[in-house]
């Protein structure tokens, strides 16, 4: 379907198309400062003109302790991450698949569950460390740090869901059931598939929403800080481009994880359309 | 696995009822859908039967009652244990899996070998004339392909009854008439009782050996689609199907086998009587077929002439191998004859002229019921 065509352009459209394109500016020029700059010459410093290219600043990253446990701290995030990543689809699936039916006390669990978007971070990290001081648990990353950074994924995780859901119809379960499979074997063989791009939506935001947190990180980690928190330490007393560099090697892998979640569910989308 | 039950694929309904909330869909129903026949439920949409196709294919279970298929009592078993198979209104084809899986799925459960549900499903396949879009997806099909599949789907179950909720509803025009021939010659090839949910009329008359025609959750008439037309057992039946003319008025003479029938507005009209004579006062509703009025110019129907209506023209339609003339005739619902389009076009009329209706005494057929002024119109009820 096309819009009607009105002969000429309005001036209208040159006026949004400027104010768009200084949007995606202010968006994306920062970031891209920072990339450059990160690859500055050894004599650079913080800000422009480049004086040459290098590596140099990347290599100072992983090389020496001065920088701050750049290491460390990535060897934390990533895992930290990646058990988000995981609860939160099978928590916000299984949430999701609950909720399609009506049960005693649904409404209070969804805003419950939801209220969370809104307490502050900070507050919440703050709640969070006394409650675990209160209970005599010291605050790990794996554990404190786990809950509050769930505290934050789970809500967006089901609110995806319930739009997933909200477009399965029933008659592909009632299908199933006509064809002679069992629960688990509709499970398996027609609802999984069919909501599996949804999944992989709800696992990115999973992924990327725990490896940027910084407030929700702040007094629920421990002694150990995740990346975000070790950036924000660094910004403090490092004062050279290995700062960008970091800045830039965080920013790749989170592009990483993106362009592989967004890769595969046009590649599963791409073969149920295509395969003939 | 459970068996495949075989044999007869008659289906009896013993007084069933199916409630949601605080509202029944389906009120205390008896119905009989003889072994091989091909059935259409026909009504507007909310009279309750897509919940009792459903409740024979087993995706709903009744409130009480009894349904059998076969020698079985079928209430609480599964799909496949009844023998009976559905296609769904929008096919509910799987969208990730290509047209062979599709159709080799209800195998794949059963842990059938792959190359043995592949040669099968394409065997089913090749019956629907689709085998050349085995690898497709169901995305990539028109809706008519679709409908195949899915109806391929459905047969290699091997089904004793297969359940139609609406299949031709997402169709054009063109490939809806085209997908009735198909359905219909397929129910005679297999030999299999088909039950088909429709709220369009003329689908149900051309494809059904039984009609079921409901309103409100109870079935006002179920008979052979010719029964169901030309001889409607109740004012709404006659209504709902069309081609009929509903008139009423109270019987002032039996004598001479000869049901004498006055409206209050001043008609009288006669009706060969079949059965025990109604005594008078006693309030009668009839009809006419449409294609059955004769018309001619000017208000000549004299006082106390049987089967005559002055009327005015308010509309006329032309229909192709007729014309069809809707009149005035002062009682709460318009009147409509059908006039052969070379009788019409040898005198045309206008709007605003003044006609008589008039009728032969063989072409009027009673209904059980008298019109007790329910809604004149099936689909402006409330569609629940």
């Amino acid at each position: 379907m096309s819009l009607p065509s009105q002969g000429r352009r309005p001036w209208t459209f040159y006026v949004l198309s400027v104010m768009f394109t200084l949007f995606v500016l202010f968006l994306y020029g920062p970031m891209f400062i920072m990339f450059i700059l990160s690859f500055q010459g050894p004599t650079g410093g913080l800000v422009f003109p480049m004086r040459g290219f290098s590596l140099t600043w990347f290599d100072a990253l992983f090389g020496q302790a001065r920088t701050g446990d750049v290491g460390g701290a990535f060897s934390r995030s990533l895992p930290l991450a990646l058990m988000v990543m995981v609860l939160t689809v099978l928590i916000s699936v299984t949430a999701g698949f609950a909720f399609r039916r009506r049960f005693v006390g649904s409404g209070f669990l969804f805003y419950t569950a939801v209220a969370s978007l809104i307490v502050p971070g900070l507050v919440l990290s703050i709640g969070i460390l006394v409650t675990a001081r209160f209970l005599g648990i010291p605050a790990r990353w794996w554990f404190t740090g786990l809950g509050a950074h769930l505290s934050w994924t789970l809500p967006f995780g089901l609110l995806i869901m319930f739009a997933i859901l909200g477009r399965l119809s029933p008659s592909y379960e009632e299908a199933a059931y006509d064809m002679g499979a069992t629960r688990w074997q509709t499970v398996r063989h027609v609802v999984i598939p069919i909501v599996f791009p949804g999944m992989i939506a709800v696992a990115l935001f999973g992924f990327t929403l725990s490896y940027d947190e910084f407030p929700r990180s702040w007094l629920t980690v421990g002694s150990l800080n995740t990346l975000p928190i070790e950036i924000w330490t660094m910004t403090t007393n490092v004062t050279s481009p290995a700062l960008y560099a970091l800045g830039t090697v965080t920013s790749a892998i989170s592009f990483v994880a993106i362009g592989l979640a967004i890769g595969s569910i046009a590649y599963i989308q791409h073969r149920r359309s295509k395969r003939t | 696995m459970d068996g495949q039950p075989s044999g007869s694929g008659e289906i009896r309904l013993v007084d069933v009822t199916k409630t949601f909330g605080d509202m029944d869909a389906v009120k205390s129903i008896d119905l009989v859908i003889p072994h091989g026949s091909y059935c259409c439920l026909v009504g507007p949409s909310g009279c309750g039967k897509t919940t009792i196709l459903r409740m024979i294919a087993g995706h709903e279970t009744p409130t009480s009652g009894e349904i059998h298929i076969g020698e079985q009592m079928v209430v609480g078993l599964k799909p496949v244990q009844r023998g009976t198979a559905m296609m769904f209104q929008s096919y509910a084809l799987f969208p990730h899996l290509s047209v062979l899986d599709n159709v080799a799925f209800y195998l794949k459960m059963r842990d059938v070998a792959k190359d043995e549900r592949r040669r099968r499903a394409r065997e089913m396949l090749e019956r629907v004339q689709l085998d050349h879009l085995a690898l497709r997806m169901p995305a990539m099909l028109s809706g008519g392909q679709q409908q195949r599949v899915a109806l391929a789907r459905a047969l290699i179950t091997n089904p004793r009854v297969l359940l139609l909720d609406e299949p031709l509803s997402a169709l054009d025009e063109f490939l809806r008439l085209r997908m009735r021939g198909e359905l219909k010659s397929l129910q005679a090839e297999l030999g299999i009782t088909f039950v088909h949910v429709t709220h369009t009329q003329p689908e149900a008359i051309a494809l059904a050996d039984m009609v079921v025609v409901m309103d409100h959750g109870r079935i006002d008439q179920a008979d052979t689609a010719r029964h169901i037309f030309s001889r409607p057992a109740t004012p709404y039946v006659a209504r709902f199907m069309g081609g009929q003319n509903v008139l009423s008025g109270t019987v002032t003479d039996t004598s001479g086998g000869v049901l004498v029938i006055t409206d209050a507005s001043g008609p009288t009209y006669a009706a060969s009587a079949s059965g025990p004579m109604p005594g008078a006062g006693t309030a009668m509703s009839f009809v006419v077929r449409r294609d059955r009025i004769a018309l001619t110019k000017g208000a000549t129907a004299a006082p106390g002439e049987r089967n005559a209506v002055n009327g005015r023209v308010i509309a006329t339609e032309y229909q192709g191998t007729y014309v069809k003339v809707t009149l005035d005739v002062a009682s709460r619902e318009a009147f409509v004859a059908n006039i052969a389009d070379d009788i019409y076009f040898a005198e045309p009329l206008k709007v605003g002229d003044e006609v008589t209706a008039r009728w032969a005494t063989a072409d009027v057929h009673i209904l059980e019921r008298a019109d007790t002024g329910a809604a004149i119109d099936p689909y402006a009820e409330d569609a629940a």
